[in-house]
């Protein structure tokens, strides 16, 4: 920043007076505004699961798109069913569109244009390891409980959908139409794990396409189902192992993840790459307090400068000065 | 008034029973077997109209290693019943469980219309043939199995294998197998055999295949495995009573629960419906209402797959056999909004009111500021 | 004329244009105020999605990316200026300070009240008092904190200046002229103080405001989505709210018919400008250097929107910071306006634009959300024709502020 200050100053009046505050001036212009250009996470900023996270491990090939679980959950968290695209025909059937304020599980359908490959894909929220929803929230009404389970608390809920910007995966959802709207996203079931019961979802399925256990158990579990079968799973990787930062619902797949609408995020969380970017800036607050201090005395100088000049000047005139 | 039809007279099986059907029923049974394994109505009224003429299929039907299943379905079917079936529709030359003779007098009986019938007979095989030990598991009239299939088939008109065991093996050829259990086409290398695999088979798919190729000398279509598309063409799940439940996501968790009695989908307990290939949901056994696996409550167990029954465990739940996907999910990439010209036309007036204010503002600036005396009052006019 | 008080258009103290307030531009001004204020009403009624074209994929409509993200750097013109004053000691454009800190008050208030009403559940906001709940990793809850302190605190004083001189007038007793020179001398001693919580708060909310963005990851387009959108975002800032203090004050002397000191204000294009290529520079540098240049040429909408940008920053930031500026206001005042809205444009890019929540979601604000946001700059512009007559707030020259401006506080004639 330094140099193009430097180009715009049009008169060289009051150099002298001005050099000492050169160097620091540059060096609070240089540390508020230049992070580090490379986005890598620093060590400390990185998150694990904690010990005995709850975890889903849900396996496309498996899934037989019978929605069981989508109307389990609505059940077990007693929303009311959306009729989506039947609500033109007497409102029958419960056809949600998308992961909706209605719906906080959903199974979907990939199929490519010719109808070679398809994949049924439940979607919900991923319960990441380090969620860019609970970094992003101002006033901590999504948190990271127990076991790992991301919940929301509507009672610090200020409805600012931070939460919906931040989410890589585009999960919580907003009640659009509501005076007092709720964010609404998967809890794990929370009230049912609290009486010793599995998640919905996971206790009626057919298949077992989505089953409930610790993060490390499913984990070795989708590895196993993984050797057992090389080639069958695409990459032979477990979706959730690593990818952004990790999360606590695990995917195998036959199909590219992407195509399942599950991105490529990279190993490291989002959310410790901002926190990352806003410590090397902030410096744990103390590059404010050290630039307000030294922004603090150069400005205390001047003023004093200009009170002076304006004193001077309003002596002359015999106006009042004008702050 | 009843008019006798002529029976075949050199028949040891229909000399044994008594003969005599009127014209209108037997035309009314032949048109319910056509009819019922889904035939079209101007084939249909074909086979009846030349089996009425007298053209009735030679069968001579030969047991391996079966549970004669498959003959007692075919026997207790109503429609037509055992006495029309075996005196009208089709001319049983040989059968172990049901001819009257015995011992050589029946070896003659086979030897004798394979003679008299050769190249047009319909040979059935039942049950499946054992192949390890020189095929010694089985001996009839001092032949093996795989002789005697070998033998019969050499000139029969065409070969149709009844049943799972004889269309590829069945129970018998369960692991670990001891008996080497194979099925007919796997013995006669070489030539077309039709199969209609089922435990047991549906009686209604063979009456149709014999009937159509007796009268009209044409086989039906067949898929992959040799299996008629009329009877096999679709699967169990597609039309199975209980899909209502498998859509909605209502399945029977275990045997006896509460959705088992209320009669939810059974794919939980191992049902493999949506995999098989077989007509038993719109088809019910034997004309009685409910009569197959899933009307009773029991899981579809795949019989008519050869990598389904006897090879996959009973209460595994199986793979969806489904080459489109239906179109009634969420798709990955679906519309949620559009623009509306409204709010277009709202942005594009206020951009627009912007930009032309802004231009006669410009115009209105003062681009000699220096030259011009500051004037007196400041205006009090607005923009 | 005296040479004693400079030029005849040497602009050297703030004058209240007084004048009659109800003219039509005001009433129609207002009239868009009230509608937006009653379409408020109406969104507080009928929730979010009734009044604005906001969906699940994109949450966040005109009232955030709009009225607070873009429309404040438009407003940062009272910290740039400031810093340029009381830091980088240019104390020259000091008299410039009244009309740059009442847009910046009335830029960012009309963003607070956007900001109020596109919350959902804005009576959890009394969380904001109790410290424990804060989620010090949350980058909207240090803009909030910032902005909340920077607008009820630091702005508030640094523009309580014209409110005191106006009370110490002679309309009002003389009980008040004394409360008033009482806290004009508090303020006066504090002020360096909060001057400096000026400069350091808005710092780091207008770079923060580009941390929001880097908080969508993946979903923001590459071209767009990089470490540095704090460092960008806070320069842009500077760069447009710099353009729009000359831009206000060249349209203030246009519809007033004041002089105007285009000596002073060009100095300040010209910073403008040499900023607004110093923002080029790192920009394009920093887009090269991540090897995403060749995605924003893809020929596709981003392709346009890449080039829209960084063209209407870079060309009139060129031609601004070329010495043959000095000699043409009308010019710098359209070149500035481009640059106004380059610099917008790729505030709000970012936010919208390049922002790509997939699964087809797509927005387009709907006509109650434009008119609600047209409303909150109306009520800003309000401010703004209220404040400039009835408050010294724009810079004349002394001539014409002695002969118009309370004769009787000249108490030595100077006048030739």
């Amino acid at each position: 920043m330094k140099p193009e200050k430097q180009d715009v100053q049009p008169e060289k009046q009051g150099v002298n007076r001005r050099g000492m505050f050169r160097i620091l001036q540059a060096g609070a212009a240089a540390a508020v505004i230049v992070p580090k250009a490379q986005a890598r996470v620093a060590e400390d900023q990185i998150r694990y699961a904690p010990k005995g996270a709850y975890a889903m491990l849900y396996d496309t090939t498996l899934c037989i798109g019978c929605k069981a679980c989508v109307t389990a959950c609505n059940e077990a968290n007693q929303l009311r069913p959306d009729p989506g695209y039947s609500k033109y025909i007497n409102n029958i059937y419960e056809a949600p569109p998308s992961l909706n304020s209605q719906t906080k599980n959903i199974i979907k359908l990939y199929k490519n244009k010719e109808n070679t490959e398809w994949s049924f894909v439940k979607q919900q929220c991923m319960h990441c390891v380090d969620p860019s929803c609970v970094q992003a929230c101002p006033l901590s009404a999504l948190s990271k409980g127990a076991f790992g389970v991301v919940a929301w608390n509507g009672n610090q809920c200020i409805g600012c959908r931070c939460c919906q910007l931040a989410c890589p995966f585009n999960i919580p959802k907003f009640e659009w139409t509501a005076v007092n709207p709720k964010i609404v996203k998967c809890e794990f079931c929370s009230h049912l794990l609290a009486v010793g019961k599995k998640p919905a979802c996971t206790s009626v399925c057919p298949r077992g396409a989505v089953i409930f256990g610790t993060r490390d158990d499913l984990l070795a579990e989708a590895k196993k189902r993984i050797a057992g079968a090389p080639g069958k799973y695409f990459d032979n990787r477990v979706y959730g192992e690593k990818e952004g930062g990790g999360t606590q619902v695990l995917y195998l797949s036959h199909v590219p993840f992407t195509k399942i609408g599950l991105p490529e995020l990279g190993e490291e969380a989002n959310a410790a790459k901002v926190r990352t970017n806003s410590e090397t800036i902030y410096q744990g607050g103390i590059t404010p307090l050290v630039i307000y201090g030294a922004l603090l005395g150069v400005t205390r100088y001047f003023f004093k400068e200009h009170v002076k000049e304006a004193e001077e000047e309003s002596a002359q005139t015999g106006l009042k000065e004008q702050l | 008034m009843p008019q006798s039809l002529t029976p075949a007279s050199d028949n040891p099986v229909t000399r044994s029973l008594s003969p005599g059907i009127d014209r209108r029923s037997f035309f009314k049974a032949v048109l319910q077997i056509a009819a019922s394994v889904g035939l079209s109505a101007v084939v249909a009224n074909q086979m009846a109209e030349a089996a009425v003429r007298g053209k009735k299929p030679v069968v001579i039907w030969l047991h391996f290693q079966d549970c004669t299943g498959c003959t007692e379905s075919l026997l207790r079917t109503t429609q037509p019943g055992l006495a029309e079936l075996v005196l009208d529709l089709i001319s049983l030359d040989y059968h172990e469980t049901i001819m009257a003779a015995a011992g050589h007098q029946a070896e003659q009986a086979l030897q004798a219309s394979m003679k008299a019938n050769a190249g047009k007979y319909i040979l059935v095989v039942e049950g499946s043939i054992p192949t390890a030990n020189n095929g010694n598991f089985i001996r009839i009239a001092g032949k093996t199995g795989v002789n005697m299939l070998k033998e019969v088939a050499e000139h029969a008109g065409l070969v149709i294998a009844v049943g799972s065991c004889a269309s590829w093996g069945g129970l018998p050829s369960a692991e670990p197998n001891p008996t080497g259990a194979v099925g007919a086409h796997e013995i006669l290398k070489g030539t077309k055999v039709i199969n209609l695999p089922g435990c047991p088979a549906n009686p209604n798919i063979f009456l149709a295949t014999a009937l159509q190729y007796a009268t009209l000398g044409t086989l039906p279509e067949l898929d992959s495995d040799n299996r008629p598309k009329f009877a096999y063409g679709r699967l169990i799940h597609d039309h199975c009573p209980r899909r209502a439940h498998f859509d909605a996501g209502r399945f029977a968790q275990q045997f006896g629960d509460e959705g088992h009695r209320l009669g939810y989908c059974l794919y939980k307990l191992g049902c493999k419906g949506p995999a098989t290939h077989a007509n038993c949901s719109t088809n019910h056994f034997c004309e009685v209402v409910d009569a197959w696996p899933i009307g009773i409550g029991a899981p579809c167990f795949g019989c008519t797959e050869k990598k389904l029954a006897f090879r996959m465990p009973m209460f595994q739940t199986v793979d969806i056999d489904r080459p489109r996907p239906p179109e009634f999910y969420p798709s990955m990439t679906a519309k949620y909004s559009s623009v509306s010209a409204v709010a277009t036309g709202v942005v594009g007036v206020i951009a627009g009111a912007a930009a032309a204010g802004a231009f006669k503002l410009s115009k209105k600036v003062n681009d000699k500021p220096e030259s011009e005396p500051a004037s007196d009052k400041p205006s009090d006019g607005g923009k | 004329m005296s040479s004693g008080f400079g030029k005849p258009n040497e602009w050297r103290r703030s004058m209240a244009l007084g004048g009659q307030m109800l003219t039509p531009a005001f009433l129609i001004v207002s009239a868009v105020a009230a509608l937006g204020l009653i379409l408020s009403l109406w969104r507080e009624y009928a929730g979010l999605g009734a009044a604005s074209g906001m969906n699940d994929g994109y949450s966040w409509g005109l009232y955030k990316n709009f009225n607070v993200t873009t429309l404040t750097a438009l407003g940062s013109g009272g910290y740039a200026l400031g810093m340029l004053v009381y830091v980088f000691d240019r104390r020259k454009y000091h008299v410039l300070m009244r009309t740059a800190l009442l847009v910046s008050i009335l830029s960012y208030s009309a963003g607070m009240v956007s900001l109020g009403v596109d919350v959902g559940r804005p009576w959890n906001f009394i969380w904001m008092g109790i410290p424990w709940v804060w989620n010090m990793d949350s980058v909207l809850f240090e803009v909030a904190l910032c902005m909340t302190a920077y607008v009820m605190i630091a702005l508030d004083l640094e523009n309580l200046g014209p409110l005191l001189e106006r009370l110490e007038g002679k309309q009002f007793p003389k009980l008040v002229n004394e409360m008033a020179h009482l806290a004009f001398r508090v303020v006066k001693a504090v002020y360096p103080f909060f001057v400096a919580l000026a400069f350091i708060l808005p710092s780091m909310h207008q770079s923060s405001l580009g941390s929001l963005m880097y908080q969508a990851g993946h979903r923001v387009h590459p071209v767009w989505q990089t470490p540095m959108l704090p460092l960008l975002y806070l320069l842009m800032a500077w760069v447009i709210g710099l353009a729009f203090v000359v831009v206000v004050l060249e349209a203030s002397c246009a519809i007033w018919k004041l002089p105007m000191d285009w000596k002073l204000l060009s100095g300040i294009a010209r910073i403008s400008g040499f900023l607004g290529v110093a923002w080029f520079v790192i920009r394009l540098g920093e887009v090269w250097y991540r090897g995403v240049l060749g995605k924003a040429f893809q020929g596709d909408l981003f392709t346009g929107v890449f080039l829209a940008e960084m063209l209407m920053v870079l060309i009139p930031s060129v031609m601004l910071a070329s010495p043959g500026i000095s000699e043409t206001p009308r010019k710098a005042f359209n070149l500035l306006m481009i640059l106004c809205v380059g610099g917008m444009l790729y505030r709000y890019t970012p936010t919208t634009i390049a922002f790509m929540p997939g699964e087809n979601y797509s927005y387009f604000p709907s006509v109650i959300e434009v008119l609600m946001s047209l409303g909150f700059i109306a009520l800003a512009v309000i401010g703004y024709l209220y404040t400039v007559k009835r408050f010294p707030i724009l810079p004349v020259p002394m001539q014409l502020y002695l002969r118009t401006a309370e004769p009787a506080v000249c108490v030595k004639e100077q006048i030739a």
